[in-house]
C-alpha cells in the first residue's frame, strides 16, 4: 500500500473532527445494535397476530409505543425486526455490487483494447435503463424471496463501481510500482489483486457507502410495490404500504417505518460524505 | 462539432440496440412461461396452442429475437399478451400521461433547485444556508412513496385541498374548458411535487457549489469594486456562469425522474408508463415490458446527448476527442 498507516491515521483524525460524519457513524452503529438486540428490546412477536379485532389499529399507548397494525401486531416490534432486513439486504447487496463492479472495472481497465471497449459499452447500455426498470424487469422472471431481492439489488448496481474502478486502474497502471512488479515477473492477476485494487480501495469504499442509502431506498420501493421481501417478514417498505389504506384512522402504521427509512438513509449519506471528505479530499470535490 | 455529434448519435443508436438485446435475452432466459396463466382446465388446449403460435412463442429463441428486432426497427412493438391488443396502442395512451407528469416535475425541480441553491450561496453560512443544506440532504434521503403518503394524508385527507389520485375527477366530462384545466392542474400538484423535489435537492446542492466557485472569481470582485449592487453581481454576473451546467444536470437526471415516475404513478393512480410497467411485471406481459424498457432507455440516451450538447454549446472551451485543435 502506498501511503501506509499515516494515510489512515490522518484520515481518521479528520473524520473524528467532523460532527456530521460522527453522528452518521453513531446512528448506524446504534441501528446495528438494535437489529441484533431486537428480541431483547421488545416483548412482542413481529409476525404472529394479536387478539383480533380488539387489538387492530390501536393508537400509540404505553403498551404499544407506536401503536398496532391491522393484524394487531406491535408496530415498534416490527420496525425493530425490520431493521434486520434493511441492514442485511443493503450490506450484502452493496458487497455484491462492489465485488462485481471491481472485477469488471479491473479487467476492463487492465486489459484495455477491444475487451475494454466491449465491456464498457455493455456497462453504458445497462446504465441507460433506469435502475428501477432494470430491477422490475429482472424481478418479473423469478418468484419473490429475500435472497432474490438481495442478489438483484446487487446485480443491478455494479455499473457505477465498474466505471470508477476502471478509471482508477487506468491512472494507476502506468505508475512505477506497477512497472516494478511487472519487471519482477508478477502475473497480471497478482498485479490487479495485490497492487491495483488496494490502491483504489478508498474510492471504492466511499462510493459503496454513498450507494448503501440508494439500495435501502430501492429495497423499500420494491417492497412498497409488492415485489420485495414477501410478507409476513417485516420490512419497512412493506409496512408503509400496509398503512396506506388507513392513513386517516391509523396514521402511525405508515408514518413510523417511513421515518426509520429516512433516518437510516440520512445516516449512511452523512457517513459517506464524511469518509469522502476525510480520506479523499481531492478525489471527489 | 457536427462530426462530433454525428459520432455521438451513432454511439447512441448502438447503445439502444445493446439495451434491446440485453433485455430480450434477459427475459427469454427466464424460467417462467408467459402462457402459464392460461393453464386452465376450462380452456381448450388447441386455443392455447394457437395463441402460442400467434405470439411466436413456439419458435426458437434466436428466431424470435431476429423477428422481434426487425419488427422493432419498423416501429412494430408486438401484441400485448394480456390485452391482446397492439403494444403501441397501450403506449400511445400511457406515454403522454407520463410526459405530462414528468415535464411539470422537471419545472418544479429546476425552479426549486436553482432558487434554493442560489439563495444558499448568496447567504453562505447563514441560518438559511445551514438549514437549507441539511434539508436538501434529508429530502434526498426520503423514500418518495412515503413522502407521497404523508402529503396525501395532510393535503388530501385532513385539509381536503388537493385530490389524492387520478388525472382528473370522475365528472370531468361535464366541466367547461377552464374548469377542466383547473381540475387537471389540481390533480398534478402533489405527484409533480413528489417526483420533482428529490432531484431538486441534488440540483440545489450543485447550484450552491457552482455559485460559490463563481463568487470567488476575480470578475465578481471587479463588479463589486465598480459599485454594482449585490443583486446585480449575483444575477447578472455570477449566476449566468454558474447556470451553464444546468442543461447538463437536467439531461443526466432523466433516469432518476423516469425511475421515480414508477412509484409516483402507482401511488397517485396515474395511468402512465410506470403504472403500465408494474402491471405488466405482475402479469409477465413481456412485449409491453420490452417496449417500455426501449422507450425509457431511448429517453435516457437522449438525455445524455442533451447533456453533452449543453456542455458543448455553452462552453466553447470544451475539446472534442478526434477533432484535436482543428476548430
Amino acid at each position: 500500500m502506498s501511503g501506509g498507516s499515516f494515510f489512515w491515521s490522518a484520515g481518521w483524525a479528520r473524520f473524528r473532527k467532523n460532527p456530521r460524519a460522527m453522528a452518521g457513524a453513531a446512528t448506524i452503529l446504534a441501528l446495528y445494535l438494535v437489529a441484533i438486540l431486537a428480541p431483547v428490546l421488545t416483548p412482542y412477536d413481529p409476525v404472529s397476530h394479536g387478539d383480533l379485532p380488539e387489538m387492530r389499529h390501536q393508537p400509540p399507548s404505553r403498551e404499544h409505543l407506536l401503536g398496532t397494525d391491522k393484524f394487531g401486531r406491535d408496530v415498534m416490534t416490527r420496525m425493530l425486526y425490520g431493521s434486520r432486513i434493511s441492514l442485511t439486504v443493503s450490506f450484502l447487496a452493496v458487497t455484491i455490487s462492489v465485488v462485481l463492479g471491481s472485477i469488471v472495472g479491473a479487467v476492463a481497465g487492465y486489459t484495455g483494447g477491444i475487451v475494454d471497449a466491449v465491456m464498457m459499452r455493455m456497462v453504458d447500455a445497462l446504465m441507460s435503463i433506469p435502475r428501477l426498470f432494470l430491477l422490475l424487469t429482472c424481478i418479473a422472471l423469478f418468484s419473490r424471496s429475500l435472497l432474490l431481492v438481495t442478489i438483484l439489488l446487487g446485480a443491478t448496481g455494479w455499473m457505477g463501481t465498474a466505471r470508477l474502478v476502471r478509471g482508477q486502474i487506468l491512472s494507476l497502471k502506468s505508475r512505477e510500482f506497477v512497472s516494478a512488479a511487472e519487471a519482477l515477473g508478477a502475473g497480471s492477476g497478482r498485479i490487479v489483486l495485490r497492487h491495483l485494487i488496494p490502491n483504489a480501495l478508498t474510492v471504492i469504499i466511499v462510493s459503496a457507502t454513498l450507494r448503501i442509502g440508494l439500495i435501502i431506498l430501492g429495497e423499500a420501493a420494491l417492497s412498497f410495490l409488492g415485489l420485495g421481501v414477501p410478507p409476513p417478514t417485516p420490512s419497512w417498505g412493506q409496512m408503509v404500504y400496509e398503512g396506506r389504506e388507513v392513513l386517516l384512522d391509523a396514521w402511525w402504521v405508515s408514518t413510523f417505518p417511513g421515518l426509520a427509512i429516512v433516518v437510516t438513509v440520512v445516516a449512511y449519506n452523512l457517513l459517506g460524505d464524511g469518509l469522502r471528505d476525510s480520506f479523499d479530499p481531492v478525489q471527489f470535490t | 462539432m457536427a462530426r462530433y455529434f454525428a459520432g455521438r448519435l451513432g454511439q447512441s443508436i448502438l447503445l439502444v440496440w445493446l439495451v434491446l438485446t440485453i433485455t430480450f435475452f434477459l427475459l427469454h432466459l427466464a424460467p417462467g412461461d408467459p402462457m402459464a396463466r392460461y393453464d386452465d382446465p376450462e380452456m381448450d388446449p388447441e386455443t392455447v396452442e394457437m395463441m402460442r403460435r400467434q405470439f411466436g412463442l413456439d419458435r426458437s429463441v434466436p428466431e424470435q429475437y431476429a423477428r422481434w428486432i426487425s419488427n422493432f426497427a419498423r416501429g412494430n412493438f408486438g401484441i400485448s399478451l394480456r390485452y391482446n391488443r397492439p403494444v403501441s396502442e397501450l403506449l400511445a395512451r400511457a406515454v403522454p400521461n407520463t410526459l405530462r407528469l414528468t415535464v411539470v416535475a422537471l419545472a418544479v425541480y429546476i425552479i426549486l433547485g436553482v432558487a434554493l441553491g442560489v439563495t444558499s450561496a448568496a447567504r453562505k453560512n447563514s441560518l438559511f444556508d445551514r438549514v437549507g443544506t441539511l434539508a436538501a440532504l434529508i429530502v434526498y434521503s426520503i423514500p418518495s412513496f412515503w413522502l407521497a403518503l404523508m402529503l396525501i394524508m395532510l393535503f388530501s385527507l385532513k385539509l381536503g385541498w388537493l385530490p389524492s389520485s387520478h388525472m382528473q375527477s370522475i365528472d370531468a366530462a361535464s366541466l367547461g374548458a377552464l374548469e377542466l384545466f383547473r381540475n387537471r392542474a389540481a390533480h398534478l400538484v402533489l405527484p409533480a411535487f413528489v417526483l420533482g423535489v428529490a432531484s431538486a435537492a441534488g440540483m440545489a446542492r450543485y447550484m450552491r457549489g457552482s455559485m460559490l466557485d463563481e463568487l470567488r472569481c476575480d470578475y465578481v470582485r471587479t463588479a463589486r469594486a465598480k459599485g454594482l449592487s449585490e443583486g446585480a453581481v449575483l444575477m447578472k454576473h455570477a449566476f449566468r456562469n454558474a447556470a451553464i451546467p444546468i442543461m447538463t444536470i437536467v439531461g443526466l437526471s432523466i433516469p432518476f425522474l423516469l425511475g421515480g415516475s414508477v412509484v409516483t404513478e402507482k401511488i397517485f393512480s396515474w395511468p402512465g408508463m410506470g403504472s403500465l410497467m408494474v402491471e405488466s411485471i405482475f402479469t409477465r406481459d413481456y412485449p409491453v415490458v420490452l417496449a417500455i424498457n426501449f422507450i425509457v432507455s431511448v429517453m435516457v440516451i437522449l438525455g445524455n446527448l442533451l447533456a453533452d450538447l449543453g456542455y458543448a454549446l455553452l462552453d466553447p472551451r470544451i475539446a472534442y476527442s478526434g477533432e484535436g485543435g482543428e476548430r
